[in-house]
C-alpha cells in the first residue's frame, strides 16, 4: 500500500457527515484494496509512481475565475479545488431543478443525493472509492419528472497548485426530464484532485452531457462519470481530455432499463509527456439497447494514451446494437498508444461492432486535397485534426462546439510543429 | 499550355497508357471519348501526379514547365485542376476550411495576398450559387454526405473558385440527370474566357451537347486513334465504339 493511500483511509476516519453510511461502506471495501502495480489489469499501462509518496509544494493563490465559452448561455457553478464559489441561492433557477451544495443538502435533497450516490458507479474504480469517503464538497442537482431545462448547467472545477482536492457531483433526471450537464475540469500547477460524476436518468429521460478535462503541466487527476439509464433513456455524451502527469478518467454506461440509447464520443489530445488513460464500460443488462462509441485520439511526442474500451453484453440482452471505435494518431515515434477493445458477449442475437486503429492516414483524402494545391504537410495536418474535428462538429451545443475547435486546433498545430 | 508527347504510363505494371500524344493550346476544349479501359482516367490521373501512377517514357511540358518532376500541390499550384469522377469525402475538414486553403495555396504561388475569411466567404457564396449548391454545405465537411450530383457540383464550384489554366473534367456528367449535367455545362461554360483550356473525359457524347469542344479525340488502348472536330462525337453517339476493334487489328 501506498504511504498516500494509508493517510487517506486515516483521513477518511475524521469524516462525518449525512453520507456516512455509504462512506463506511466505501471505506470497508477501499480497505481490501491493493496498490495497483503494473501487474494490476486495469492499471497496466497507467503508473502510479507519482502519487505513492505525493508531496504537493505549498499552495499559491491563482487566478481563480471561471473560462468563459463565448455565446454559451450557461448556469455556472464555480468550484475552485472543489470548494463552491458560487451562491446557489442567488441563481434563478429554472423550475423543475433543485440544486444544493452536497455539504448543504436538507432533508430532501439529501434523499435525491442518497438514490444516486454509489447507485450508480460502480466500486470497483479505486480513486472512486478515495472519493467516496474524501468528497465532502460537490453538487446535487435534481430534476423533476417532465422538466424540460433549456439552459446548460456547467459545474466548473478549476485545480489549483498545492492542493488536493475531492469532488462528487449526483444527478438524478426524473422520468421524461431533459437536461445538459457540463463537467468542466481544468488547472495545470501540481495538484491532485479526484472528481467523480454519477448520473441516474429516468425513464424516457434524455441528458445531453459534456466532460471537459481540460488539465495539463503536473495534475494528478482521477475522475470518472458514470450513468445509469432507465427504460427508453437517451444520453450524448463528449468527453474531451488533455493530458498531464496522470490523467485517468473512467466512465461507465448502464443500461439498466430496456431500449435506452447511449452516445458517447471521446477525444484525446495529447501534448509532449502528457498522460491519458481513459478506460470506458458499457453494461448492457437488458435487451433492446443501443450504444453507439467513438474514441479519437492524437498524442504527441514523449506522450502516452491508453484506451480501454469494454462492452458487456449480458445473457438477457438480446437485440442489442452497439458500436465502439476507437482510432488513434501518433505524431512521432516517441508516442505511445496502448489501445483495448473488449466485447465480452453472452447473448446470440445482437449486433456489435468494435475496431481499433493506430495511425492510419487515408491516402486518397491526402491526394485530393493536394490536388487542390494544399501541400502535403499541411494536407496532413488538416485530415490528422479533421479526424477529431469530426467528433466536435458532433457535439448537440454549437456554442461549445465553436469555444473548443479553435482551441484544438491550436494545441494540436503547436504540437505538430515540435 | 499542354504537350504531351509519346506518353506511357502504367499503373502496379500493368501498361495503361501507350504512346499518348496531345497538345492543347489556350482557350481550347478537347473532348476525350473512349471505351472503358481504354485509359481515360488513368490520363486524369496521371497529369495530376496521383502516387502510383508511373510514367514511364515520354514527356508533358504544362505551361512551359516539364511537369513530370512537379509534386501533385505544384502541379495543382500552377494552373492545374482535375475534376473527379468520385470525389472523395473527408468528414471532419470543412468545405470552407478547405477551399480557403487551396485558394490561398494557388493566390500564393501566382504572387497575390491571401485572401481574408471575409473576402473569401464573399466569393465562396458566388460560386456556390452559381453552381446551385445551398450555402449551408461551405459548413459541411468536404463532399460529406453529398449525392452524386451535388460532388460534381462541388468539384465545379472548387474550379470556379481556383481559377485554373486548365481543367480536366473525369466524367463529370457520370450519374447526373439532365438537370444538375446543365448546372456542370454551365459551370463550366462560364469559365471558358477564350484562355483557359479543358480537356472533357466522357464516356457518352451527351455532355457535348452542353460543352462544345473544340476538337474530339477517341482514345482507345491507351491512345489517340482518331482525332476530329465535333461531328466524331455524334459519329461515335451513333456507331458506339464498336469499330475500334477493326481498328486496333488494323493497327497492330
Amino acid at each position: 500500500m501506498s504511504q498516500w493511500l494509508a493517510q487517506v483511509i486515516d483521513r477518511a476516519s475524521t469524516v462525518d457527515d449525512w453520507l456516512n453510511g455509504p462512506r463506511q461502506q466505501a471505506l470497508a471495501t477501499l480497505k481490501e484494496q491493493s496498490w495497483p502495480t503494473r501487474r494490476t489489469e486495469a492499471w497496466r499501462y497507467t503508473s502510479l509512481h507519482a502519487l505513492e509518496n505525493l508531496a504537493l509544494p505549498a499552495a499559491v493563490s491563482e487566478d481563480v475565475s471561471a473560462p468563459v465559452v463565448a455565446g454559451l448561455d450557461s448556469i455556472d457553478l464555480l468550484f475552485v479545488n472543489g470548494e463552491l464559489r458560487t451562491d446557489i441561492g442567488a441563481i434563478a433557477w429554472p423550475e423543475g431543478v433543485r440544486v444544493s451544495a452536497l455539504n448543504a443538502a436538507d432533508a430532501s435533497m439529501r434523499d435525491a443525493a442518497q438514490a444516486v450516490f454509489n447507485m450508480v458507479k460502480p466500486e470497483r474504480h479505486l480513486f472512486g472509492l478515495v472519493n467516496d469517503v474524501l468528497a465532502t464538497e460537490g453538487v446535487v442537482i435534481d430534476i423533476a419528472a417532465g422538466a424540460s431545462i433549456e439552459q446548460p448547467i456547467r459545474i466548473i472545477n478549476l485545480a489549483t497548485a498545492g492542493v488536493e482536492s475531492h469532488h462528487r457531483v449526483l444527478v438524478r433526471l426524473g422520468d421524461e426530464a431533459k437536461a445538459t450537464v457540463i463537467e468542466h475540469g481544468s488547472g495545470s500547477g501540481a495538484s491532485m484532485n479526484t472528481s467523480f460524476a454519477e448520473y441516474a436518468i429516468g425513464k424516457k429521460a434524455v441528458l445531453e452531457h459534456y466532460r471537459f478535462a481540460l488539465h495539463g503541466g503536473a495534475v494528478i487527476h482521477m475522475g470518472g462519470s458514470h450513468f445509469r439509464l432507465d427504460e427508453a433513456a437517451k444520453m450524448n455524451s463528449t468527453l474531451v481530455g488533455y493530458g498531464s502527469e496522470v490523467s485517468r478518467i473512467d466512465v461507465d454506461i448502464h443500461h439498466a432499463g430496456e431500449h435506452a440509447f447511449a452516445k458517447f464520443n471521446a477525444i484525446y489530445l495529447l501534448a509532449p509527456k502528457e498522460h491519458f488513460d481513459l478506460h470506458s464500460n458499457i453494461e448492457h443488462a437488458v435487451p433492446n439497447g443501443t450504444t453507439e462509441e467513438n474514441a479519437r485520439g492524437i498524442v504527441g511526442d514523449k506522450a502516452r494514451a491508453v484506451f480501454n474500451g469494454r462492452i458487456h453484453i449480458h445473457r438477457d440482452a438480446q437485440k442489442t446494437l452497439a458500436e465502439l471505435n476507437n482510432r488513434n494518431l501518433l505524431l512521432s515515434r516517441g508516442g505511445y498508444i496502448a489501445t483495448k477493445p473488449e466485447l465480452e458477449i453472452y447473448a446470440d442475437d445482437v449486433q456489435c461492432a468494435h475496431g481499433a486503429t493506430v495511425a492510419e492516414i487515408d491516402e486518397k483524402s491526402l491526394y485530393y486535397l493536394q490536388t487542390r494545391g494544399i501541400e502535403r504537410s499541411q494536407a496532413l495536418v488538416m485530415l490528422n485534426f479533421g479526424f477529431i474535428q469530426e467528433l466536435v462538429s458532433q457535439m448537440p451545443n454549437r456554442a461549445l462546439a465553436d469555444w473548443l475547435a479553435p482551441q484544438l486546433r491550436a494545441r494540436f498545430e503547436a504540437m505538430e510543429s515540435r | 499550355m499542354l504537350t504531351i508527347k509519346d506518353l506511357h504510363a502504367s499503373v502496379e505494371d500493368k501498361v495503361i497508357l501507350k504512346g499518348l500524344n496531345l497538345t492543347v493550346k489556350p482557350g481550347e476544349v478537347h473532348a476525350i471519348m473512349g471505351p472503358n479501359g481504354a485509359g481515360k482516367s488513368t490520363l486524369g490521373y496521371v497529369l495530376s501526379g496521383r502516387d502510383g501512377y508511373e510514367v514511364d517514357s515520354g514527356k508533358i511540358e504544362f505551361d512551359g514547365r516539364d511537369m513530370l518532376g512537379m509534386e501533385v500541390d505544384e502541379r495543382a499550384q500552377a494552373g492545374l485542376f482535375l475534376a473527379f469522377q468520385y470525389p472523395v469525402e473527408i468528414p471532419g475538414v470543412s468545405n470552407m476550411e478547405f477551399m480557403k486553403e487551396s485558394v490561398n495555396a494557388v493566390r500564393k504561388e501566382r504572387g497575390e495576398d491571401p485572401m481574408t475569411a471575409a473576402e473569401f466567404l464573399k466569393v465562396a457564396k458566388a460560386a456556390c450559387q452559381q453552381v446551385n449548391l445551398p450555402l449551408e454545405f461551405l459548413k459541411r465537411g468536404v463532399n460529406e454526405g453529398f449525392s452524386g450530383g451535388e460532388k460534381k457540383r462541388n468539384e465545379i464550384m472548387q474550379m470556379i473558385l481556383l481559377e485554373p489554366k486548365l481543367c480536366i473534367l473525369d466524367e463529370s456528367d457520370s450519374g447526373l440527370d439532365i438537370d444538375a449535367l446543365k448546372v456542370v455545362a454551365n459551370g463550366v461554360n462560364s469559365q471558358r474566357d477564350g484562355k483557359r483550356s479543358f480537356i472533357v473525359v466522357t464516356h457518352y457524347q451527351r455532355l457535348l451537347d452542353f460543352i462544345e469542344p473544340d476538337f474530339v479525340h477517341i482514345l482507345a488502348d491507351g491512345k489517340i486513334v482518331k482525332s476530329g472536330g465535333p461531328e466524331l462525337a455524334k459519329e461515335v453517339e451513333a456507331s458506339g465504339y464498336a469499330w475500334l476493334g477493326e481498328h486496333q487489328e488494323a493497327s497492330a
